[in-house]
């Protein structure tokens, strides 16, 4: 770069380099233009958007909503129909290692301290299962002593500080102003930074796209007025959904009237999944 | 300032305004605009086709089972948890039947620690060791027998209500024609199925739709558990023009659901035993035909031949009809 002063006695060189700094005025002039244009035509974004109205989905407002989810693990049956219906409606990979959701159990057995924790990719749940493309509980503490146990649903906590968003180094995955963290699959280099860096374990390599994936709460039904496909089947309504600006939601009504609790708050992510029924044990 | 100083600044401001150009050029325009994302893939985010369709979907032409299922104590669990979702019916997909009962039930159903105790729960082998939970629970309605009590005065209302049913099904519930089903100790669950598909329009006849129709919503359990209570007669001598023995061999097959002797556990389901053959064989050709519509009806009686149809008729008709139901 500083050769042309270095070493002024080679004209070819210079000129070389002349032609060079031409060439760069010249970008910079057009890109200099291109640049107030593109500031300006950000001010008045081309799809309708900003602030009002309908973004991102028709006659849903992103401004006027603040989602949360909420989780009552006594009602909780280990059922797995949540799970199997999220890889249905998010077509996530049918195996039993990648889960935009997932149900552990935790078992007191009498006379020890620590709970058996087990989950949908244990060998003996794939085998109560008969394939990995089904999802089931072994009943495997059928026959000990159970002092006691339950189960716990788990998804992504959509965090109002999420530790994720942050590490991402291409601005693929990001907090809406409607309370979900999202994944641009487009702008996804495949890192897995976030995965790493999700206190939760709520994120996965998606290794047929390439990306990282994880649940989105259903964002595509969500925005449609349906609920997530999780809380649409759950037997036991143990899986909750609402929106916190309204007072009367299913989830309003639950944080005010129970004493929830959230996972792992010590991170510093707070959590928008809001739970009850857990042991000191769950994290 | 010498001269090539002033070059060196030139040089470099010229690279500052070449990456700043380029960054404009790469970045998409949407990309800021809310925040350190791309806006535009929000939108495509949720642009996504759900797969879950909700119980609303299944309302328009299936109204008569969903307020069977709005009634029991399914009622929290939506169509596509047993029937898969449904994205695309009924013009692309077909809902799927279950049929191994056992493996589906038992997925909330079996006995396990840590499933809590408002969740009804068995331990198959003692519960039922074999066969399927549909030869005894209605899926969409799972308590055995009618959930819906009836106060004697109910009752009481009913038997004038049914005068105007006396004329075809006979004012003792023995019908007044081979062609027309007696009521007297039907099932009072499946009399008021049946009640509820006629007045909603999921079966249709001429004659039993506007009947149906003129019965208030309310008044149908009680009419159900007038008729079932009532005790038929045990039919004697020759029923319909089959043969009563071929027909009993064939009858192993809807033993399932409507019992060894005609008489079904599940109340939910018809009682055959003691039923006019006549009706018999046009209920059976009308499921055989798609007239009338039922995935286990329609199923069973797919493969029948008239013969076959007038046989099991036969059969039926002559069982002892008895008034126990379950």
């Amino acid at each position: 770069m500083t050769n042309d002063t270095t070493k002024p006695e080679v004209p070819a060189r210079r000129i070389f380099l002349r032609n060079i700094g031409r060439g760069a005025a010249c970008a910079g002039a057009v890109a200099g233009a291109g640049l107030i244009a593109g500031a300006h035509g950000a001010d008045t974004p081309a799809t309708p958007a900003s602030d009002g109205q309908s973004f991102p989905a028709p006659g849903y407002d992103w401004n006027a909503h603040r989602w949360a989810f909420a989780v009552d693990a006594t009602k909780c049956i280990g059922c797995l129909r949540c799970v199997e219906a999220c890889k249905k409606e998010n077509h996530v990979a049918l195996d039993a290692h990648h889960f935009r959701t997932w149900v552990e159990r935790y078992a007191y057995l009498e006379g020890e301290e620590k709970p058996h924790v087990d989950s949908m990719p244990d060998p003996v749940n794939i085998q109560a299962a008969g394939s990995e493309e089904k999802y089931r509980f072994a009943n495997r503490y059928k026959d000990a002593k159970v002092e006691k146990a339950f189960f716990v649903p788990k998804l992504c906590n959509h965090c109002t500080h999420p530790a994720c968003v942050q590490v991402c180094p291409t601005g693929a995955t990001y907090k809406t102003r409607d309370g979900f963290v999202l994944i641009d699959h487009k702008y996804c280099i495949g890192c897995q930074y976030c995965v790493q860096a999700c206190p939760y374990g709520a994120r996965f390599f998606n290794h047929a796209k390439g990306v990282t994936d994880k649940c989105t709460w259903c964002y595509h039904r969500v925005t449609r007025g349906l609920m997530p496909a999780c809380v649409e089947v759950c037997p036991v309504q143990a899986r909750m959904f609402g929106d916190l600006n309204d007072p009367k939601s299913v989830v309003s009504l639950f944080i005010r009237n129970n004493r929830v609790q959230v996972l792992k708050p010590e991170t510093g992510n707070a959590p928008n999944v809001y739970y009850i029924g857990l042991d000191k044990e769950v994290v | 300032m010498p001269k090539h100083i002033s070059r060196l600044l030139l040089l470099m401001a010229a690279f500052v305004v070449a990456a700043l150009a380029a960054k404009a050029f790469f970045t998409v325009n949407s990309f800021y605009r809310y925040g350190h994302y791309r806006a535009d893939s929000v939108p495509e985010i949720a642009a996504m086709a759900p797969s879950f369709q909700t119980p609303k979907a299944c309302a328009s032409c299936h109204a008569p089972r969903l307020a069977e299922w709005t009634g029991g104590h399914h009622k929290t669990v939506i169509c596509e948890v047993c029937h898969g979702a449904l994205p695309g019916h009924p013009e692309a997909l077909k809902a799927t039947i279950p049929t191994d009962t056992v493996s589906l039930c038992t997925q909330c159903h079996e006995k396990m620690p840590g499933r809590p105790d408002s969740i009804r729960q068995v331990d198959v082998s003692q519960h039922h060791p074999s066969g399927q939970c549909i030869s005894c629970h209605n899926p969409h309605a799972p308590k055995i027998g009618t959930a819906i009590p009836v106060t004697p005065a109910a009752l009481h209302a009913a038997a004038s209500n049914a005068a105007a049913c006396a004329a075809c099904h006979g004012a003792n519930g023995m019908a007044t024609s081979d062609i027309w089903p007696n009521l007297a100790g039907q099932n009072a669950a499946y009399i008021a199925r049946s009640l509820g598909a006629f007045k909603t329009g999921g079966r249709v006849e001429p004659t039993m739709s506007p009947m149906a129709q003129a019965v208030a919503d309310e008044d149908v359990p009680a009419l159900a558990a007038y008729f079932a209570a009532m005790s038929c007669r045990t039919p004697t001598g020759k029923h319909g023009s089959g043969n009563a023995a071929a027909g009993k061999t064939l009858a192993k097959q809807c033993a399932a659901c409507h019992g060894e002797n005609g008489r079904p556990v599940n109340s939910a389901w018809p009682r055959l035993s003691g039923q006019n053959a006549a009706y018999l064989v046009s209920a059976i050709t009308a499921f055989r035909d798609g007239q009338r519509k039922n995935p286990f009806m329609s199923e069973a009686a797919r493969g029948l031949g008239d013969n076959d149809i007038a046989n099991l008729a036969s059969y039926f008709a002559g069982l002892p009809c008895g008034i126990e139901t379950h």
